[in-house]
């Protein structure tokens, strides 16, 4: 692979320090990049997507620690070394929390410069070579996982296929009987294609593959979709689903493939497990940290003594033998499980005869102070 | 027969698959050719010269439906088919498969024109080219 030469950026108010920098970084055969204050800095980091970032503290304007700040926001990977002729241990330390690499007090000398410059790229190169061996490393496992779906769904796949033909009468017409049996056959195979479709996702969580980048997610914007997506759903029972209250601020940081899957579950269940002409509300909260999303149903409810097992795997109440058992039972655990991969939680109050409230809290989206 | 419908290559490594869509793609009337992988494919669109391609994206490797799919689209020497739509078709599935990994805008490569999980339902699969050929 061609190595690109290095690239720094000098952050300083002082002319003479900027190009004094610059002199002795480009004798060393890297690339700089200047700015005179730290919001025209920042823009440059998001420009050149800079190596390392060399940043005065004192600044008129944006000072040195809100550069720190904004840069490990942008890339977290970039380098960050500071300069400030107010060289104390307190400084220091600040920077050093703040995720700078190094400190280096005025006035300095070139070697000092160059010494630390190297090390600190000495890092940047080692940062970057463990983040592409953990990619590496997740794009083997997610293959692994993509590799044993496909060896599992093929023949059935296959099979169904086949059924589909047969069902369309597109190789010939099939008597009333045999039809009757084909169906059945085949919504035993989707049976068996949905819960492998839900063990592999729980291989996924518990591998802690499925959430890999959070992002601020409108919930009611995910929730206003999914409520589209399933109105079919509701005709046979008569049920009216609706989106209740909302509070203001609905973002959550949030997986949105996932948690899309969390809530089709809950008000898929809700649905299922309703009255006929039931209704299925649903309503977003705020709170301090969290903003909850209530499920409620006016369905059969849940028993006590079967609440604290309704998230456990493969767990089912046990109704009447006429009762279609729908399912795989193992989608509120495959919920729970990403709700908590999310660091949020999910509970349930019900009434038997009266119907249950699913509440789901997942911390809010704006600010993102869940790393520290 | 009806006045010419149109030529739709099948490409899949499961005869069972081939087997299976032939009947349904006949029963619209198309003319079905088949090829059991990518090379093969790649020969039969230029001697058969198919209006419509159903690709199935792993084959002999994880990815070979999706380096052939960007090789239609972009290379030279299939200039004369680039406009010829493609129809993924695999049994992987968005949320168990990590389908997210065949994105191929993030990988630089140019994706198919529309994407069908197996089992195809018969009047889906008919809908979709059907919509892809008026175009």
């Amino acid at each position: 692979m061609l190595e690109k030469k290095p690239v720094i950026l000098v952050i300083d108010d002082e002319e003479a320090m900027r190009d004094s920098c610059c002199q002795i970084l480009l004798k060393e055969g890297l690339l700089t990049e200047t700015a005179e204050d730290g919001s025209i800095g920042l823009e440059k980091v998001k420009e050149t997507k800079p190596d390392l970032v060399l940043v005065d503290l004192k600044m008129p304007g944006v000072n040195g620690m809100e550069v720190l700040e904004k840069t490990k926001e942008i890339d977290p990977n970039i380098i960050t070394v500071v300069i400030t002729g107010y060289a104390t241990v307190e400084s220091a330390v600040e920077a050093m929390k703040k995720g700078a690499y190094d400190f280096l007090p005025k006035p300095f000398t070139p070697d000092q410069l160059r010494i630390i410059i190297r090390r600190g790229l000495e890092r940047r190169k080692l940062t970057l070579e463990t983040e592409s061996l953990r990619k590496e490393k997740k794009l083997i496992e997610d293959s692994f996982i993509t590799m044993v779906s496909h060896q599992l769904r093929s023949p059935l796949v296959a099979i169904m296929q086949y059924f589909e033909v047969i069902i369309g009468g597109m190789v010939g017409e099939v008597p009333g009987k045999q039809k009757e049996m084909i169906l059945k056959a085949r919504n035993r195979l989707e049976s068996l294609m949905n819960l492998i479709n839900d063990w592999l996702d729980v291989a996924r969580l518990d591998s802690g593959q499925i959430i890999d980048k959070l992002k601020p997610l409108s919930l009611k914007k995910i929730i206003k979709k999914l409520i589209d997506d399933m109105e079919p759903l509701t005709k046979d029972g008569y049920i009216s689903l609706e989106l209740g209250s909302c509070s203001k601020n609905d973002l959550v940081q949030g997986d949105e493939e996932t948690l899309e899957q969390v809530f089709s579950n809950l008000i898929t269940n809700a649905i299922r497990y309703n009255k006929p002409k039931g209704r299925v509300l649903i309503t977003i909260k705020e709170n301090k940290d969290f903003i909850a999303v209530e499920v409620q149903d006016t369905g059969i409810g849940i028993a006590k003594d079967h609440l604290p097992f309704i998230f456990d795997q493969f767990y089912r109440v046990k109704r009447g033998e006429d009762q279609k058992i729908k399912g795989t039972g193992l989608g509120l655990s495959i919920a729970k499980k990403i709700v908590e991969a999310h660091g949020g939680s999910i509970q349930v109050s019900s009434e038997i005869g009266k119907g249950s409230i699913f509440t789901v809290f997942l911390f809010k989206g704006e600010k993102d102070d869940s790393k520290a | 027969m009806e006045k010419n419908k149109a030529k739709i290559l099948v490409i899949d490594d499961d005869p069972d698959f081939r087997d299976a869509v032939t009947p349904i793609l006949e029963s619209a009337l198309y003319k079905v050719v088949i090829a059991s992988n990518a090379e093969e494919g790649k020969e039969k669109i230029f001697s058969e010269k198919p209006d419509l391609i159903l690709l199935d994206i792993m084959m002999d490797s994880l990815f070979d439906g999706f380096s052939l799919c960007h090789a239609i689209k972009t290379y030279k020497e299939y200039k004369e088919f680039k406009d010829t739509p493609i129809i993924f078709i695999s049994a992987v599935k968005e949320k168990t498969g990590s389908r997210f990994m065949f994105k191929g805008e993030e990988q630089g490569l140019v994706g198919p024109d529309d994407y069908i999980d197996k089992p195809a339902k018969p009047k889906d699969l008919i809908a979709r080219i059907e919509k892809l050929l008026r175009k």
